[in-house]
């Protein structure tokens, strides 16, 4: 844009929610420039609306300039979700954080999507209640941004993600109206589309959550395995016994050893991978739940098995889970985590692809991932001051994607597809698949202003120059 | 594909307005191309399952053609160690079940009727049953659809697999159009284990421990998988009758989590005044089944059943308010009160047919005036022109609008079927 014209934009911006509000500085906009994914552009403003009416206001305005508009939770999003790729004004929900109800009899609650993940369930505590959707970066990551991308987390296993606890929202459409949509109104479920659509279909200011009564009962148990693919057998048969635990995860040895430099949580350092097994519930299922699973991860070569002791234990060895992609700054430069799922037979087929893919390209791997719901995150290691690397992991990137899509998967789990993986979706759908989507854009955001250039590709034929995709630095990616 | 004109035609009627031929495709590219053809032609469409939940809604305004998909009723994958399935929508869900059964799983669709419905009907009318409170709704358990839209296009969505953030949630969408935007042709699900113990404990009611019992159900530890206070339905769903009803719960999970949670029971009507509470594991599951057939029961040509939704905490609330409108307009009442979800079914009925016409429509009207998101189930042929079938219209109503016009332009899928006619 034109520096006149983006002034004249910032001018309107600051008459309609105050200058307060308004950031137009190169400095104060670099850091709304890129998220956990890549450094793009800066925006041409990032505002900080208090309300769904500062919201709609902003919304008007761009559309009447003509900008795009770019929703920003926490910047944790690992696709490029958040960048501001086409610039325009990047709408930063840090002041909208609140929880506005709390409805412990009905057990359900109405937040501001600024509201950090993990302070609903600190809040809902007290009530014996609790927030399903865990994704690893809960302790920063937002709810709005949390259900932009249907985001899931270790316990999606059980509780499912984000979608299966959305009740309602608030959100504001194209030409700047503030609507309502709940699960209960008759009605074409917008609810269900909105959830998980990236900020490409309107901004949403407000969302109605499900909240769950906490278990009276959980227990944490780790077996050691010889290598990641024995121990991804075993999960495949886990789930195959029609046992579904409420979280399964895989780290392999390079992750453990990286977790427990960091954290010192007790996971075995000699195993060639660890099972990290929850269950929760009732009293009275523990014993004959956890005799079923260490049955199996017995039979299928488990090393070792035991119990986290007390709730001190447990916490120490999520926490050590949870923070698995930040301790591994310690071993790598860089890395770059892919999220493809895969039916949970074809575990052991899938991670021993994504060996054979990394090795090809002489890169190093280290696996975490959430092994139950079959939802794979293989983190490829390289050095970005290589340029031969950062070409190899992309490469191999896109190799692993398509060898999951040819075991029955697909290219995302719960990050997303955002900026990065939009030009693969047509490996997962037709033409036709992806044009009956753009029918429900075409209704939510006829001017393509909402998030432009953001899960569908690009739709240039062949030969579109583009800058290549940069992996994510280390510090500050989930998964 | 088979195609009858009338008189092959009576079950696919909407009281005087029938169609002037059913097709039956046999396989999805006959129905995209019989969809693609009566687009151009400009003829209506609506779409049939097992046809138990055509009693949503308003009659169509246009209506020209029936497709019957229940010959699309196949086995696609099912993939049981996976703990996922994918079946042609036209099966029935009594098949679907069945097939589940097999291999101990099950999909929690709580549908009525399981003989005639379909998997898609089930879908497409947005159903969902007492059991969602422990499990979901059918579009949680859903990951996976194909659908044939009004120009024959065939789009799918989702996957096979349980965690799925790929595109559009386009599944969603179609769940609960009924028929408006596409045809599901086929679902994909994840399938739960089926518990080892499943008990119904049923206990009469009487009147002054209603709201005690209700409030002691809602506090026990091991919650039930459905809990609901039934007034009666005395021929439909088993239990008699107490002054006030009867209270009829079901537990499912593991034989020593299912026995604590009797004991508990017990103990908590004990002390809430009800009197006895009879418990049974053998028949467990027809009783259910019986329970959510019920729903879609009518009395002949005598009854509107409605479904009623809010808050669980408001729910004896409406249920005054429901109560009192009935009486006051003289119609009998018969109610479930879904202690876990909220919702309220009610049917109402007239014991003179005379009275039908007479006192529906004004205690319809009251109703909606008392209370908002209310939908027919079933109802009188003669009568649905007459009620407000879908209630206050949704705040969103203009982009749902919007949709149907972008999906279906020229209004062949089911027009005027749905909320605010679309």
């Amino acid at each position: 844009m034109e520096s006149a014209t983006r002034e004249r934009f910032a001018e309107r911006l600051i008459d309609a929610i105050g200058a307060d509000a308004v950031l137009t500085a190169p400095e104060d906009l670099a850091v709304y420039s890129f998220d956990a994914y890549s450094e793009e552009r800066l925006p041409s403003a990032a505002v900080l609306p208090k309300d769904a009416r500062d919201v709609s206001a902003i919304v008007r305005i761009a559309n009447e300039c003509g900008e795009p508009i770019v929703p920003r939770g926490a910047g944790t999003g690992l696709c490029g979700g958040a960048a501001p790729v086409r610039g325009g004004v990047v709408v930063s929900f840090a002041r909208m954080n609140r929880i506005l109800s709390l409805d412990a009899a009905n057990r359900r609650a109405r937040v501001q999507p600024g509201l950090i993940n993990l302070d609903l369930s600190k809040a809902a505590l007290p009530h014996g209640l609790f927030f399903g959707p865990d994704p690893s970066s809960q302790k920063i990551s937002t709810l709005g941004g949390n259900t932009g991308t249907n985001a899931g987390g270790p316990h999606a296993l059980s509780y499912g993600s984000m979608t299966n606890h959305v009740l309602g929202l608030e959100y504001v459409d194209g030409s700047g109206e503030i609507l309502h949509t709940a699960l209960d109104d008759f009605g074409y479920d917008l609810t269900g589309s909105l959830v998980g659509s990236e900020g490409t279909l309107g901004i949403i200011t407000a969302i109605d959550l499900r909240l769950m009564r906490l278990p009276p009962a959980i227990r944490v148990f780790l077996a050691a395995f010889a290598d990641v693919e024995t121990a991804s057998a075993a999960v495949s048969a886990i789930v195959a016994a029609g046992i579904v635990p409420t979280a399964l995860e895989i780290m392999d040895k390079l992750i453990v050893q990286a977790v427990e430099a960091h954290y010192h949580a007790g996971f075995p350092l000699d195993a060639g991978a660890v099972l990290l097994v929850e269950i929760a519930g009732q009293p009275d299922d523990m014993q004959a739940g956890e005799r079923a699973i260490g049955e199996i991860a017995r039979a299928h070569g488990a090393l070792s098995w035991r119990s986290a002791t007390d709730a001190d234990e447990r916490d120490a060895l999520w926490a050590a889970r949870k923070g698995a992609a930040g301790a591994l700054g310690r071993i790598a430069p860089n890395y770059y985590i892919q999220d493809a799922t895969v039916p949970r037979t074809r575990l052991p087929q899938a991670v021993h692809r994504i060996d054979e893919i990394a090795r090809a390209y002489k890169l190093l791997v280290g696996n975490v991932f959430h092994a139950g719901d079959g939802n794979l995150h293989p983190l490829l290691i390289f050095d970005r001051r290589e340029r031969r690397q950062v070409e190899a992991v992309i490469a191999a990137g896109t190799e692993i994607l398509t060898a999951c899509i040819a075991l029955g998967g697909t290219i995302s789990g719960e990050h997303g597809i955002g900026y990065e993986k939009r030009e693969t979706l047509p490996l997962v759908f037709s033409s036709d698949d992806l044009a009956t989507m753009g029918r429900v854009r075409d209704v939510f955001d006829p001017k393509r202003l909402f998030n432009p250039d953001k899960i569908f590709p690009s739709g240039a034929v062949c030969g579109e120059v583009r800058a290549q995709p940069q992996p994510a630095a280390g510090a500050g990616a989930w998964l | 594909m088979a195609v009858n004109s009338a008189p092959g035609t009576s079950g696919y009627a909407f009281g005087e307005r029938a169609p002037s031929r059913v097709i039956t495709p046999e396989s999805v590219e006959q129905l995209a191309a019989a969809l693609r053809d009566c687009d151009t032609k400009g003829e209506a469409v609506v779409f049939f399952g097992g046809g138990t939940l055509q009693g949503l809604g308003h009659a169509p305004a246009r209506y020209d053609v029936a497709v019957n998909l229940r010959a699309l009723n196949h086995v696609l994958e099912y993939e049981f160690r996976d703990l996922t399935i994918s079946v042609e929508a036209g099966m029935t869900v009594e098949q679907l079940n069945a097939t589940l059964a097999e291999r101990g799983q099950f999909v929690p669709l709580d549908a009525p009727q399981t003989a005639r419905s379909t998997v898609g009907g089930v879908l497409a009318g947005g159903w969902c049953g007492p059991r969602r409170a422990a499990y979901g709704r059918p579009r949680d358990a859903l990951i996976g659809t194909t659908v044939v839209l009004a120009d024959g296009t065939i789009a799918k969505a989702g996957g096979m697999v349980v965690k799925n953030v790929t595109g559009y949630d386009m599944s969603k969408l179609y769940c609960g159009s009924l028929g408006t935007l596409g045809a599901i042709v086929r679902a994909n699900f994840k399938t739960l284990p089926v518990p080892q113990t499943r008990r119904i404990a049923i206990a009469r009611l009487p009147e002054r421990t209603h709201r005690r019992a209700a409030e002691h159900i809602a506090s026990l530890d091991v919650e039930p998988a459905a809990a609901l206070v039934v007034q009666g339905f005395a021929d439909d769903i088993d239990g008699h009758d107490g002054i006030d009803g009867r209270i009829f719960l079901l537990f499912e999970g593991s034989q020593t989590l299912v026995d604590r949670s009797t004991r508990e029971l017990r103990s908590a009507l004990g002390a809430a005044g009800v009197p006895e509470t009879t418990l049974f594991d053998a028949g467990a599951g027809m009783a259910f089944a019986r329970l959510l057939d019920a729903y879609l029961v009518r009395l002949g040509d005598r009854s509107v059943t409605y479904r009623i939704l809010g808050l669980p905490s408001e729910l004896l609330t409406r249920w005054e308010t429901v109560s009192r409108l009935a009486r006051e307009h003289g119609l009998n009442l018969e109610t479930l009160q879904d202690i876990r979800t909220g919702d309220l079914i009610a049917r109402v009925s007239a014991t003179l047919s005379g009275h039908v016409t007479e006192r529906i429509p004004g205690f319809d009207v009251a109703l909606h005036s008392a209370l908002p998101r209310i939908a027919v189930l079933t109802a009188p042929e003669s009568l649905r022109g007459s009620l407000a079938m879908w209630g206050a219209l949704p705040p969103s109503l203009q982009t749902m609008r919007a949709l149907k016009a972008r999906f279906d332009p020229k209004g062949t899928l089911a027009p005027g079927r749905y909320v605010g006619g679309i």
